[in-house]
């Protein structure tokens, strides 16, 4: 099966012929995707604006790491299964959109980036864990996350007016 | 009012808006970018006072500098809806969605920096009843503040 063939098997699932032909499918899933990113990149910035140094939170960073990776691991498990349902939905448009190319790249080095810090910066953490201004590793890995997720989200707004009502 | 709204309409600025597609799009990219700043810190806020999150965290050391991004995001918000707003005034306007948005963005609002913040500059550790109750008010307005936020943007 090639790739082309793979993304219109896609539209033709269960999940998909739902979204795209129930009056509030669509709208719901969205919906929930809009909602899992607000609890996700929005309780997620403030890891990276305690990295930064640009509030202390009144905590270690490993405390506010801890504490919101529940919160912030729920929203992003809510965006990648609504995300999936939407993409078998509309797969062969959202694949040959730049928008979604230029979201999933910037999801990648988002997720590269993360992996970097947690694999490599974190060693030390216990030497700079309750400052409030960590170590310029530290402070990289959280702006370079902010970024990233601020394109993250602009191009999924851009690309749902491309991808779904094409101007 | 409906003059008014039909007058916002005819605009320069509202019809460069009504007329482009890509600058809708980017406006509201940045509106959404506003909103997840503000819908982020209100979580962050509203769940330390309710004691679900950073419990070890002065409920002031949370509420002052949440409180701070919300109105950044605000900001982004409020000027980028404006500016989408214009370019369909009158439509938005009769949308029970939208007035149900506004109303909470509002009153939302004015518990985040009035009610919430008098409880933090109170409030010792542990959560006490008063934060618990101000957490859950604020978070539920919040909440709504979203859900009918996605309800305009999906079901008009």
């Amino acid at each position: 099966m090639t790739l082309p063939e793979l993304l219109a098997w896609l539209q033709t699932t269960a999940v998909a012929t739902t979204i795209q032909e129930s009056q509030y499918g669509f709208p719901l899933v969205v919906g929930v995707h809009i909602l899992g990113l607000g609890l996700s990149v929005g309780t997620l910035l403030w890891v990276d604006l305690r990295l930064i140094g640009v509030t202390r939170l009144g905590s270690r960073v490993s405390d506010v790491y801890r504490s919101l990776a529940p919160w912030f691991l729920f929203g992003f498990t809510m965006m990648l299964m609504s995300g999936a349902m939407l993409f078998t939905a509309y797969a062969t448009a959202a694949y040959a959109n730049t928008y979604f190319r230029i979201k999933m790249t910037t999801l990648v080095l988002a997720g590269a980036n993360a992996l970097l810090f947690h694999t490599v910066t974190q060693r030390a953490q216990a030497g700079w864990d309750d400052s409030p201004r960590p170590p310029i590793a530290a402070r990289v890995a959280g702006f370079t996350s902010l970024a990233l997720w601020a394109i993250v989200i602009l191009m999924g707004r851009m690309m749902s007016y491309t991808v779904f009502s094409p101007p | 009012m409906h003059s008014l709204f039909d007058w916002i309409e005819t605009t320069a600025v509202a019809r460069d808006v009504a007329s482009s597609a890509v600058l809708t799009a980017w406006l509201s990219a940045t509106h959404v970018l506003g909103f997840t700043l503000v819908i982020g810190s209100a979580l962050v806020a509203n769940l330390r006072a309710l004691g679900a999150l950073l419990q070890r965290s002065p409920l002031r050391d949370v509420i002052a500098p949440a409180n701070r991004a919300i109105l950044i995001g605000l900001t982004i918000s409020v000027a980028t809806g404006a500016l989408l707003f214009s370019a369909r005034a009158a439509e938005a306007a009769a949308n029970g969605a939208f007035q149900l948005k506004m109303l909470l963005l509002v009153a939302a609002a004015a518990f985040q920096f009035t009610i919430l913040r008098a409880v933090a500059a109170r409030e010792r550790l542990p959560a006490r009843n008063r934060a618990v109750a101000a957490g859950a008010a604020g978070l539920s307005l919040w909440l709504g503040l979203a859900v009918t936020a996605c309800a305009f943007i999906l079901l008009e």
